[in-house]
């Protein structure tokens, strides 16, 4: 077990996503995770809510959807019972209802059918490093880690490429809704609600809407009605069919949550290959391919926290939380947690268990997207470690303003072609 | 109360199981490779999947709606008697129980 030594006084404010624009503030972490595990965070902008920080408790919360449930609201913003009808998916449903969402798309997204993917994605990997490379010196985030996941999406849901920029550029205005860099409307700073209908409150979301059904028609008109779009349309095995709204929730939510996270994972794990000389070595020598990409994103943590809502009182360490609270799962802090990980702020790509927390594990809203990002990740680390002799900063490197989505949105490296 | 499970290497291993734990659990907690039981027994990872023994099946309880679904999203092709473990909850009935667990 490693000591924690603290850089700072430890006591951030979670809430701020300024408290988060050097990374994740690591020292509170550790001090809630040591000291207050169920931690009431007081919160300006809304009600309080309560942070859980240690792995083994997000666990043990996380598989009882029927105490903590999705279906109130997913990130620590409140939300009206109109806001959420109007902006929710399958994401922000319970048991069973969500599984009647799930099943339709759980085939396309398994490990076995995504294996299928494995030659195109290496085929990306090299086209996109054939440009990257040249320049010798470059921003890693731009034009490695925001390329691949952004492709992908593209084969998935069968768009053209001349379209994917836009896609990706409105995909990111939802998911780092409080970074100005990918906003003009800054979540936690907008005087206006009238987005608040939207996905993610963003104007995206609606740019989003119109981009789905003109693709749907399109699709229709081309008689291709086999892909993940269509699967969704499918009925349930009661009937049921989905509404446009929550179809059109679901394809905003497929080009936010496949993006950015991959993204962050690929850039977080550029980022540990040029501070952690010896994992370029090891990549080289292989034999980590098994676990290195679990490793990366863990060390990624992309999505930093998400929220249920609880529905019956209950107690934990002492504490005692309320039918209607709010209770936020700390990803980030759970995989740092120092009782869980030996070294927990080193890069080990060899680490075996890594019962890390990144896709939203122990519960029935586990990542749908694992194995892709698994696999995308995999195979851009072993190209890239194949391709390049060295790597190393180019300067510092910035991190996303926001609570909720983690990662270096600029990095600059000078590579040297192997 | 004992179930095996017999690997794909063909070796077997055999655990005591409490009652009313699930099938998935047991074998996490037993180190079985291959079952991983991510999403925590919530159905829908489809990473506990195993194989009943045939003579087995029927004391292991009904197949839902859910769960048959979830098995064409195993990374392994379904069999005949295939489950998701962490659906079979641990009883006197199944004293003595045996698992394939799929995958190379
Ligand atoms: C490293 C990359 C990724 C990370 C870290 C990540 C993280 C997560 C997390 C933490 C959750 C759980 C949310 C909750 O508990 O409420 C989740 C759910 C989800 N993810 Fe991912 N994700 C990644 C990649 C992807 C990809 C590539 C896709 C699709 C192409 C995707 C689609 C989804 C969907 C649809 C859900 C909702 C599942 C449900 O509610 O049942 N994700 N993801
Ligand atoms: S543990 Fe995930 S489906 Fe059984």
């Amino acid at each position: 077990m490693t000591v924690w030594t603290p850089t700072d006084d430890g006591h951030a404010d979670l809430t701020s996503h300024d408290a988060f624009v050097d990374g994740v503030p690591h020292n509170t972490f550790a001090r809630l995770r040591r000291d207050d595990p169920l931690h009431y965070t007081e919160y300006s902008a809304g009600r309080s809510f309560w942070s859980v920080t240690r792995q083994a408790d997000i666990l043990r919360l996380n598989r009882q959807a029927d105490l903590l449930s999705s279906a109130q609201g997913i990130r620590i913003e409140d939300q009206t019972e109109e806001e959420y009808l109007a902006r929710r998916t399958f994401q922000e449903t319970d048991p069973p209802e969500h599984m009647m969402t799930r099943i339709k798309v759980a085939r396309a997204f398994s490990k076995g059918v995504v294996a299928g993917f494995e030659p195109q994605i290496r085929d990306l990997c090299n086209q996109i490093l054939d440009r990257a490379l040249d320049c010798g010196s470059f921003d890693a985030t731009r034009e490695i880690a925001r390329e691949l996941p952004m492709r992908m999406l593209g084969i998935i849901i069968g768009v053209p490429a001349s379209d994917l920029p836009w896609l990706v550029d409105k995909g990111d205005a939802l998911m780092a809704n409080t970074d100005p860099d990918f906003t003009d409307h800054v979540l936690d700073r907008m005087t206006t609600d009238a987005y608040r209908l939207m996905p993610f409150n963003s104007p995206a979301g609606a740019e989003l809407y119109d981009y789905a059904s003109a693709l749907m028609a399109r699709k229709a008109a081309a008689g291709d009605t086999d892909g993940v779009l269509h699967m969704l349309l499918r009925p349930g095995p009661d009937g049921s069919v989905i509404s446009d709204t929550e179809f059109r929730n679901f394809f905003c939510l497929l080009v936010a949550a496949g993006n950015d996270t991959t993204r962050y994972s690929i850039a977080a794990g550029i980022q540990a290959l040029c501070h952690q000389p010896e994992l370029l070595g090891q990549m080289k020598a292989g034999g980590i391919w098994e676990t290195a990409p679990d490793e990366i994103i863990r060390w990624a943590t992309p999505a930093l926290h998400f929220r249920r809502t609880a529905t019956r009182d209950f107690q934990m360490h002492g504490k005692t939380v309320r039918a209607g609270d709010k209770v936020v799962y700390w990803f980030a802090s759970a995989n740092r947690d120092e009782t869980v990980f030996d070294d927990p702020f080193r890069v080990d790509l060899a680490r075996q268990p890594n019962a890390h927390l990144s896709f939203g594990q122990g519960g029935p809203h586990i990542c749908l997207g694992m194995w892709l990002a698994r696999l995308e990740v995999r195979i851009l680390f072993q190209e890239l470690a194949r391709r390049i002799a060295a790597i190393e900063p180019a300067g510092p490197h910035r991190f996303v303003r926001s609570n909720f989505m983690g990662g270096i949105k600029t990095l600059p490296v000078t590579v040297k072609a192997a | 109360m004992q179930v095996t499970w017999i690997l794909p290497d063909g070796t077997t291993r055999s655990a005591e199981v409490q009652p009313g734990r699930t099938l998935m659990e047991a074998a996490v907690a037993n180190g079985i490779p291959n079952v991983h039981g991510e999403c925590g027994g919530s159905l829908s990872c489809a990473t506990c999947h195993v194989v009943v023994d045939p003579e087995w099946i029927d004391r292991t309880g009904p197949l839902g709606d859910f769960e048959d679904a979830m098995l064409d999203a195993t990374e392994t092709a379904r069999a005949p008697t295939s489950r998701l473990s962490c659906q079979i909850e641990m009883s006197a009935d199944l004293d003595g129980l045996r698992l394939v667990v799929p995958g190379g």
